[in-house]
């Protein structure tokens, strides 16, 4: 039983439905999950191990993939499936040998709208870890703009 | 004839001291004249040093981080700011357990920005 922090809250008869429409995929460290501006068919829940969300970045003329945040066991990754343009906007490598449950958006989505109940509970955990991102890269992006303040009026 | 010569000597004393004191007190103000736009431009150059930054407290400022991450590899570059962005992330859920200014406003240890 995988405990995923998009499932929160469901009964666990509830939690095995939704997770017995994904199919499990083993990851080699370093190997790629998805990349940034792939079409986003599939929602991905950690089972084990760690992914690395990166950002193209210029460091000295050289495009470098920059860390921008890590996901691992029980967290969602990969939410713009469900989320329209539904186009991945990071890229996910393993970080080393990880385990993922790979959920298709179509079948997910078809499942919620059939079970509004346990489709409510699993929109308000996706709208928690959505939130969670926002704030998260608020309060960094606010720390930024401060340094830079700092800088300027040195 | 002699109180004459006397007030004679006294007058030309006289004449002599405020002559003296004539020329003294114009050379002063043509000199003061002559040195308020010298003055006018020293104290211009302390306001300026003033709003520069300078040295503080007998140590010089940080350098720009630009210049000293010229000559560091790239592999330690790239070192540097991910754990630059993972101590980001970290000051980020702390400011996001309890939201207050300092929390957000929390100094970094990051190699990247000090």
């Amino acid at each position: 039983m995988i405990h995923a922090d998009l499932l929160e809250g469901l009964e666990p008869h509830e939690s095995e439905r939704i997770l017995a429409l994904g199919k499990r995929t083993v990851l080699t460290s370093a190997a790629e999950l998805f990349h940034l501006g792939d079409v986003a068919g599939c929602i991905y829940l950690v089972v084990r191990g760690r992914l690395r969300l990166t950002l193209p970045m210029r460091v000295r003329n050289q495009e470098e993939n920059v860390l921008v945040e890590e996901r691992s066991s029980g967290q969602t990754v990969g939410w713009s499936a469900l989320i329209p343009p539904c186009r991945f906007t990071l890229t996910a490598t393993a970080a080393l040998e990880t385990e993922v449950l790979a959920l298709p958006s179509e079948a997910l989505k078809s499942y919620l709208a059939a079970h509004p109940a346990t489709g409510y509970a699993v929109s308000l955990n996706l709208s928690s870890v959505i939130g969670h991102r926002l704030q998260l890269f608020q309060a960094m992006w606010l720390r930024e703009i401060q340094r830079m303040v700092e800088l300027r009026c040195a | 004839m002699e109180m004459l010569l006397m007030g004679a000597c006294l007058s030309i004393f006289g004449l002599a001291v405020a002559c003296l004191a004539f020329g003294a007190a114009t050379r002063e103000s043509g000199e003061v004249a002559a040195a308020a736009p010298a003055m006018q431009k020293e104290a211009v150059k302390a306001a300026v040093a003033q709003r520069l930054p300078g040295p503080r407290f007998f140590v010089n400022p940080p350098a720009r981080p630009v210049a000293a991450y010229s000559n560091v590899p790239i592999e330690a570059l790239l070192l540097q700011i991910e754990n630059h962005v993972r101590l980001e992330h970290a000051a980020a859920e702390c400011f996001l357990e309890s939201p207050n200014a300092s929390l957000l406003h929390s100094r970094t240890i990051s190699t990247l920005v000090n």
